[in-house]
């Protein structure tokens, strides 16, 4: 049951995302990993206001990630874009991507939207391996700057060592989860929720769900255009597989896996993905066969993900406790 | 102001050579209860269709509130004061009664509701309205469970309710009583009865003691057709009317 959690923008959730932000670089063997869980997150994230609250779901996201990847990637190299520029423009690059492939998709519903999206993933990437002038081809984009943090001509940080760049990346994710809350909890989220359940009846209340529709597109194509600029910057390159199908399948697999329509739940599924992959690689070279089984298991023993699951977990437990509380009470009076 | 809030003129619909709706001139007066009877096939609910913007008539047109609203598409008529309910229950089943409401209250705003930069607690408006319909509607006991988990009698209540939100002129009720078990059914003509009193209601419906109740006027339908149109007295003893009810038509 989906009952709206009303809790304040900054607090409940909010607090945990920053606590588990804090601690990530602590536990994790390297700050770099760290960063690659967040940029992830920021992408299950946009890929959740879609197929968690409006209920689309959508093979793009590669498209929006890939595109941010290279934009902000070309901006730097060619023109000399500072860091939050090359962001912006990575940014407005996502979402006028989004903006393309959501207009011409949301013209169709269930499965035939789905095929939509696929196909755009597919001509995008086709697209990225032939224009190899720009986009480097099959060897993706090289040497790709890390610029300066500068604000107003002041250089805050060189963002050289990985600490710092976890910690410029970790700001923007605070800033873009507490942005994604006040979007769910809007009246355009509230409206989104509603096209998921039921968007014939959206529709005869009088929303026209094609525009909402299209903005959820819109926004999480921005945020994903972020993500892909960050792990460029992260990696020092931009590989054609940002913008493949796969890419849109991890995405979709780490929402799912951290449960659909939880912010907090896509951090859970793009750091449990992440560290699988960085862990079980290292012993295993086939180690894509144990994801598989994660996911079927997941997905059967847990629909609602991770953050569902734990969720169940501790009502269990809570309603052990409670079974157990007058036995100790009726001991206790003896 | 016009004593007709809602006028068709020569209103058809065709699928192919199949005429769903001939020729319709109906004209539904400020303030009444307006029942559309008439038996299966008749047209009623491509009627109802074409006055909600669902489907697009073929012939004819369509004037509500002294504008014509032939073509216009559904979601805005809700803003021109529109609105209706479903003969087949469709609620927002996993999200509350208030919230369900809610939603329905801030249809109205249409693309004003796109708004994704402030907390939708900042604007009451929306919620009082909800909370408003709940009084009226009288399920303020159920105002946090879940769509879904009302009974079937609720459920048709809140299915009406959802229709109010909007602070529609007219209300369109589709069948309001359908699947409903006899204990509920005076709750619903109450309900009706009482809303007939500040707003027009048009509606469809099979239960002829409700019909017989509450209605103002009543227009019987038959192949497509209006059969005839007068109020529940003349309705019940015309001899047409129980002709096409035991369908001596052949068809």
């Amino acid at each position: 049951m989906m009952k709206q959690k009303r809790s304040s923008l900054l607090g409940g959730v909010t607090l945990a995302t920053l606590a588990t932000v804090i601690l990530m670089p602590l536990l994790l063997p390297s700050a770099t990993l760290a960063t690659e869980i967040l940029i992830f997150a920021m992408a299950a994230l946009a890929c959740n206001l879609l197929l968690g609250y409006t209920g689309l779901l959508s093979f793009g996201q590669g498209i929006f990630f890939g595109g941010g990847a290279y934009i902000a990637s070309i901006c730097m190299i060619h023109w000399n874009f500072g860091l939050l520029s090359a962001l912006l423009s990575a940014m407005l690059a996502g979402a006028l991507l989004a903006g393309l492939v959501g207009a011409l998709s949301i013209r169709r519903k269930g499965i035939y939207f789905v095929m939509l999206t696929l196909s755009f993933s597919q001509m995008a990437y086709f697209i990225a391996y032939s224009v190899s002038d720009w986009t480097g081809g099959d060897n993706g984009l090289l040497d790709i700057p890390r610029p300066a943090l500068t604000l107003l001509g002041f250089e805050i940080s060189n963002l050289v060592s990985s600490e710092a760049f976890y910690a410029f990346v970790a700001t923007l994710f605070m800033l873009i989860f507490i942005f994604a809350r006040r979007v769910i909890h809007s009246p355009f989220g509230t409206t989104l929720v509603a096209i998921r359940e039921n968007e014939n009846r959206a529709s005869a209340v009088g929303f026209s769900t094609n525009h909402f529709k299209l903005l959820a597109f819109v926004i999480s194509g921005g945020i994903t255009g972020i993500a892909g600029a960050l792990y460029a910057m992260l990696l020092n390159f931009a590989p054609l597989s940002n913008i493949e199908l796969q890419m849109s399948e991890n995405i979709l697999i780490m929402t799912i896996i951290g449960g659909t329509g939880s912010l907090f739940g896509s951090i859970l599924g793009a750091g449990s993905i992440v560290l699988l992959g960085d862990v079980l690689s290292s012993v295993w070279p086939r180690w894509m066969i144990l994801l598989g089984i994660a996911l079927i298991a997941v997905v059967l023993f847990m629909p609602s993900g991770l953050w569902g699951g734990l969720g169940s977990i501790a009502d269990r437990w809570r309603e052990y406790r409670r079974s157990k509380e007058p036995e100790a009470k009726s001991r206790e009076a003896n | 102001m016009n004593d007709y809030i809602l006028e068709t003129e020569g209103l058809g619909l065709r699928y192919g050579a199949f005429a769903a709706l001939g020729s319709v001139d109906l004209k539904i007066r400020r303030g009444s209860i307006h029942t559309v009877i008439g038996p299966n096939g008749a047209g009623k609910t491509t009627l109802f269709h074409c006055l909600t913007g669902e489907r697009k008539p073929s012939s004819g047109n369509i004037q509500f509130a002294g504008t014509n609203i032939t073509s216009q598409a559904a979601h805005k008529r809700v803003a021109a004061g529109m609105s209706r309910s479903f003969q087949i229950t469709s609620l927002f089943q996993n999200l509350s009664v208030h919230e369900n409401l809610r939603l329905a209250a801030q249809g109205r705003d249409g693309l004003g509701a796109l708004s994704f930069w402030y907390s939708d607690q900042h604007r009451r408006e929306h919620s009082d309205k909800a909370d408003e319909v709940i009084e009226r509607i009288k399920l303020g006991a159920v105002a946090d469970t879940c769509a879904g988990e009302l009974s079937h009698g609720q459920q048709r209540v809140l299915e009406v309710g959802m229709a109010l939100c909007s602070n529609p002129q007219m209300l369109l009720l589709d069948e309001p009583t359908s699947g409903m078990g006899v204990d509920d059914i005076p709750v619903m003509t109450q309900l009706i009865a009482e809303l007939g009193r500040d707003h027009t209601v048009m509606l469809i419906e099979h239960n002829m003691r409700l019909v017989m109740s509450i209605s103002d006027r009543i227009t019987v339908m038959h192949q497509g057709n209006i059969l005839i149109e007068g109020d529940p007295d003349e309705v019940s003893g015309d001899k047409r009317v129980k002709k096409a009810y035991l369908g001596e038509s052949g068809s």
